[in-house]
């Protein structure tokens, strides 16, 4: 009804959304704005946060998170959610460590092995997802629990004494004075890649169109079978990155990891400006989304504000966020 | 069984509504007698929702006068019609899926004793309407496991708890089958027997003379006429129904039409379709015409991939043609253009451009990476040649008008230079002048050696486009006529199966 109402008014409407859009919709200026606003306050509060050092910790920090959004972002573009990510990623990160250091295989065999394990998962969600048509959150909840259950009948216990290789991510290099960690390099480049696989390649155009409307996406001419397991697989490998990342920043296998970090990818996605009602968002906005959220950590920290007050606040952010997406949505009448 | 000497109940008088821009109802005269079926008839687009909208309270008239019993009355909500005693069953049907057919028949009125839910009482008094109704329905059974006739009982039986007077009944027979049909005319006949009026609505001729008193005939929102069942034949029913002047928006054309482009063969699916044999040539637009419900939808959609079908066979320019997904048609050349352009047609939120070229990223690509610049140009070419009204290829299509939005549509399946269009309803909920110009693109693809299938329910849009028409009707083709053969008169007579005089 209100989407006739508007396609009525023609071109008025349209234009006064088409401001809104680029301010709040799937432009990612309102995120930008955002997290400059919040370093500004952050820098007038400390001398320590407007550094080198700090950014680069900043950084660090989010790599783990940010590399996980980025399979979440696919995922919620098709209007899907996925809530096994932290599982699956500590489960991913068990295997490696635990085939390297427990049965001595090549660092690189074990890597193998574990992105093998955590992409069979991505598969098994995206065939449930499609051919049996559950919802993706009853599908995620599943085997968030499966995943969480096989990496502690697997292990309890921390895996230490990693091959230097394992870690190799962690090291880190100079730029002047700053150390910069190879892994936080990696994330910014699976950004790229995957910001050029959403703009520029005909997949990329299908998620889109797959979370806009299925059923239209399908009489277009889209496989959208394969398309989505495609995209839960490529999701889990995101994932598997992720717990290679985490593993190099920890140094050690830590069947305990990740349970925070099913929230704290949607938050990025959500801050960054991505409907979670699908079709619409860009991925560069979860980079910033996860930056707004370290930055909001970091700043915090150094001026001395106790961890659960930062959880507090990062709770605000998300409802003023999502109530700004939901009201120029209204506005534009979909 | 004529009852047109039963008290009046009803009368509405020089109705009339307008909305925005269009004159959707104008001097409008019905009379409701107690214990009598009154027919309302009339084409798609008549008035006939219009009228029961505001007898049922949904919408306020602007023109005109009703009186109840004789005295003068307003209907300005929901809630006055049904104090009158008027209820409406729609076709989509009210109930709620998860409750019992007992509850449901309560659903919004649970009587209660003390401070609990008198279950006793609501049990005995729907089993009693039931059975009022000449029908055994356990009142326990969820509804949910209900057949849709069994489901439409309930709503009467629902109706029949609130002390209804008159019934509107919208198209109640689109959505039975044979069988059911007699089942609901006993219950029709039952409720005229307690002295209930009935406004009864079907496209359906000889449901009205089975059933009907007395029909009131609309046509383009005007009063045509009201006649006694038992002094009309159905072709003077037809008369009334059409027989407006063709209006000379359609584009002159000489048919040449060229090689077989699609031979469809005995095709039959597991729901509607039977038997559906018919030829299409390059060059040629045939016309499907039949009434909401003939399957003509379904019949695309197979052709198109999107449906199964489960017998016959299909043959395109002289190849097999088998298809099992839209893709699979889309790569033999074959395009819909649905019906239901925001649902199934368009991706609402996304611009002019990626919508254009959706379905033809595979041919702008090198390396399966998008030439941008390239599909820029291809989709301002397509703006232009169309004359679609955006403000650029980035608009989000869902803020531009149905005729601007279906040359988009156009536009994407013209880009991949497709050889057999399939249009269902293509002009609906467009305004006139959108109408010409998308008739002017049909009329040129087909100089240039497309071949179209046009379905629609505009008999003047059907017999001022088509070369040939095929007239649809209960899952089959009723009948094929040539354009000359063809007026309306004849293609209604098809679409309701009424014999031909």
């Amino acid at each position: 009804m209100s989407a006739g109402a508007s396609a009525v008014t023609g071109k008025a409407g349209g234009r006064s959304s088409g401001i809104l859009s680029v301010l709040f919709g799937s432009s990612i200026i309102g995120p930008i704005a955002a997290l400059i606003l919040a370093g500004a306050f952050f820098s007038t509060q400390t001398d320590r946060f407007l550094t080198g050092t700090n950014m680069s910790l900043v950084v660090q920090q989010v790599m783990v998170v940010g590399t996980l959004a980025i399979g979440q972002t696919l995922i919620i573009l098709t209007s899907g959610i996925d809530l096994f990510i932290g599982a699956v990623m500590a489960l991913g990160s068990i295997i490696m460590t635990s085939m390297a250091v427990d049965y001595g295989l090549h660092p690189v065999l074990a890597i193998l092995i574990g992105f093998a394990v955590c992409m069979a998962f991505g598969l098994l969600n995206g065939a449930l997802v499609t051919m049996i048509r559950l919802p993706p959150f009853i599908v995620t909840l599943g085997t968030l629990n499966i995943a969480f259950a096989l990496t502690r009948i697997y292990t309890t216990q921390t895996i230490t004494g990693l091959p230097p290789m394992l870690t190799f991510f962690g090291n880190t290099f100079k730029i002047g004075n700053t150390a910069i960690i190879y892994g936080s390099v990696l994330m910014f480049l699976l950004y790229l890649a995957a910001w050029f696989m959403l703009r520029s390649t005909p997949a990329g155009r299908y998620v889109y169109a797959v979370g806009d409307n299925p059923e239209a996406a399908r009489l277009a001419g889209i496989s959208t079978t394969k398309l989505l397991i495609g995209v839960y697989t490529l999701a889990a490998f995101a994932y598997a990155i992720a717990g290679l990342l985490l593993v190099a920043r920890t140094e050690v296998g830590d069947p305990q990891a990740g349970q925070d970090s099913n929230l704290e990818s949607i938050t990025a996605v959500v801050l960054g400006g991505t409907s979670l009602f699908g079709g619409r968002g860009n991925i560069m906005g979860t980079l910033i989304g996860a930056l707004i959220v370290g930055v909001f950590r970091n700043g915090l920290q150094l001026m001395g504000v106790a961890s659960i007050y930062q959880l507090l606040i990062t709770g605000v952010l998300v409802i003023v966020a999502v109530s700004i997406d939901q009201l120029s949505h209204r506005s534009k009448g979909t | 069984m004529t009852q047109s000497n039963g008290k009046i109940l009803l009368e509405m008088k020089g109705i009339g509504k307008t909305f925005p821009g269009v004159k959707a109802l104008e001097g409008v005269n019905l009379t409701v007698r107690e214990g009598q079926v009154h027919a309302l008839l009339g084409e798609n687009g008549a008035g006939k929702s219009t009228l029961i909208k505001i007898l049922s309270g949904a919408y306020i008239k602007d023109e005109g006068q009703i009186f109840w019993e004789g005295q003068p009355i307003e209907i300005k909500s929901s809630q006055d019609a049904q104090r009158l005693g008027i209820s409406t069953i729609y076709q989509e049907f009210n109930l709620a899926p998860h409750l019992s057919v007992a509850e449901n028949i309560f659903l919004g009125h649970l009587p209660q004793k003390g401070l609990l839910v008198d279950w006793a009482y609501v049990r005995k008094r729907a089993k009693e309407i039931l059975d009022s109704l000449g029908v055994t329905l356990s009142v326990d059974t969820l509804t949910a496991d209900l057949s849709v006739a069994e489901q439409q009982l309930v709503e009467i039986a629902k109706a029949l708890n609130r002390k209804t007077r008159i019934l509107i009944m919208d198209e109640p027979s689109a959505v039975l089958g044979e069988k059911d049909l007699e089942k609901l005319f006993d219950v029709v006949r039952q409720l005229q027997a307690n002295g209930i009026g009935i406004i009864y609505i079907s496209h359906r001729l000889r449901e009205i003379f089975a059933l009907a008193d007395e029909v009131t005939v609309l046509k383009d929102g005007r009063y045509v006429d009201t006649r006694a069942v038992s002094a009309v034949t159905m072709d003077d029913l037809v008369r009334l129904m059409i027989g407006r002047e063709l209006a000379d928006v359609y584009p002159k054309r000489t048919n040449k039409p060229g090689e077989m482009l699609l031979e469809v063969n005995n095709i039959q699916t597991e729901g509607l379709l039977h038997d559906i044999s018919f030829d299409l040539r390059a060059g040629e637009i045939v016309g499907f015409a039949g009434i909401t419900g003939s399957g003509r939808t379904e019949l695309a959609r197979v052709i198109f991939g999107a449906d199964p079908y489960s017998g016959g066979e299909m043959r395109l320019s002289g190849q097999p043609y088998r298809v099992t997904s839209p893709a699979d048609a889309i790569r033999h050349g074959v395009a819909l253009v649905t019906e239901d352009r925001k649902r199934q047609g368009l991706l609402l939120k996304l611009s002019v451009a990626i919508n254009t070229t959706i379905s033809g990223l595979k041919k702008l690509s090198r390396f399966n990476v998008i030439k941008l610049n390239e599909e820029v140009g291809l989709v301002q070419k397509f703006i232009k040649q169309l004359s679609i009204k955006t403000p650029g290829p980035n608009f989000i299509v869902v803020n531009m008008s149905g005729g601007n939005q279906q040359k988009v549509v156009l536009a994407r399946w013209l880009s991949i230079g497709t050889r057999l269009f399939i249009l269902d309803e293509p002009t609906r909920g467009i305004d006139v002048g959108s109408k010409s110009e998308i008739y002017q693109i049909m009329a040129d693809l087909a100089t240039q050696g497309v071949g179209i299938l046009m379905i629609s329910s505009e008999l003047p849009e059907v017999l001022g486009m088509s070369d040939r028409i095929m007239v649809m009707r209960e899952g089959r083709i009723a009948k094929e006529l040539t354009r000359a053969e063809a007026n309306e008169e004849v293609v209604m007579h098809y679409a309701v199966g009424a014999a031909v005089a």
